[in-house]
């Protein structure tokens, strides 16, 4: 035996602990790896989701405004009416005041309608509030992994780390598909199917 | 005296709007945020519901298991339940009907629909 084995054993040794080592840190990476593609998955999917809220808020309101503008120009058409028949009753001209009472009328219809096509379009209050909750889901979610890989690459056992971020999170129920546009909301397709299976 | 709906759903904007056209137009509504609340507020309830209106994704107890569990209830085994809900995949309308609803809307909708689907049981 030559004098220098016990320092060959001594190196061979320490070779293979950091072999070890690495492969343990190979690996480390390796689980890493998913939830880093999970989240890079993800943040497309939120982005998506705030650029359609951004979309159909603008959209709803415009729907709105346009409304609420045909509306004041009713009401304002309106009072031109009134102001007219407080003349006619004045003069005595009742065939006038009839006929624009049924003019006013219709207005005052058209207007009703209108009110009723805002209440419609106000629905996105809902709709955008589902579509954020999602979004917002899936920001958590990806903080949630970031979380774990940082707790991982710490050292910090699994659990400690769930445990932090399940303190923040929020409990949220919401429609992924809740959408202003793009939905078949044709009734009677949908009676149809509950005829056919009825 | 005015047919009574109840509507349910966790979003207030949808239940006001859902409230305010059913008012127009001669009913009288109870409302619930959410499943668990629609079973307390009717087991309490001392008239009759004469039609259900749900919607399906919500708290403590979603839509589904709402009419599951008021059609294993002999008082509501047939009372008219619509799901109004912003899925609109054919899954889901099967699903739905096979727990036992009678009809779906779907999110967004007009309310001049909602009152003609409602009309359809209630005329």
């Amino acid at each position: 035996m030559s004098e220098n084995q016990p320092l060959q054993f001594k190196i061979q040794e320490e070779i293979t602990e950091l072999a070890a080592s690495v492969n343990e840190i190979v690996s480390r990476f390796r689980e890493l790896q998913n939830p880093l593609r999970e989240s890079s998955e993800k943040v497309p999917i939120a982005t998506e989701q705030l650029d359609k809220i951004s979309e159909q808020t603008e959209a709803a309101t415009h729907q709105m405004l346009d409304r609420v503008e045909k509306i004041v120009q009713q009401v304002e058409d309106s009072k031109k009416g009134l102001d007219e028949i407080k003349v006619y009753t004045k003069d005595g001209r009742t065939g006038d005041i009839s006929a624009l009472a049924d003019v006013l009328i219709e207005k005052a219809s058209v207007t009703c309608n209108d009110a009723y096509i805002i209440m419609d379009a106000l629905q996105f209050q809902d709709i955008t509030s589902q579509q954020m909750n999602h979004a917002a889901s899936l920001l958590e979610d990806i903080e949630f992994r970031l979380q774990s890989i940082m707790g991982a690459l710490k050292g910090q056992p699994d659990d400690e780390a769930d445990g932090d971020n399940q303190q923040n999170k929020r409990d949220r129920v919401y429609d992924p598909h809740a959408d202003l546009f793009d939905k078949r909301t044709d009734q009677s397709a949908i009676d149809d199917i509950f005829a056919r299976k009825g | 005296m005015a047919l009574k709906i109840m509507v349910i759903d966790d979003s207030p904007t949808v239940v006001k709007f859902v409230s305010f056209s059913l008012k127009k137009n001669g009913y009288d509504v109870i409302t619930a945020c959410d499943g668990m609340d629609a079973i307390e507020k009717i087991s309490n309830l001392s008239d009759e519901v004469s039609l259900i209106i749900t919607d399906l994704n919500m708290p403590n107890l979603d839509g589904y298991g709402l009419i599951e569990v008021l059609r294993q209830n002999q008082e509501h085994a047939d009372t008219p339940i619509i799901i109004l809900s912003s899925e609109d995949g054919d899954d889901d309308r099967e699903r739905g009907m096979e727990v036992g609803a009678s009809s779906y809307l779907v999110k967004p909708f007009k309310a001049s629909v909602l009152i003609t689907e409602v009309s359809k049981y209630l005329n």
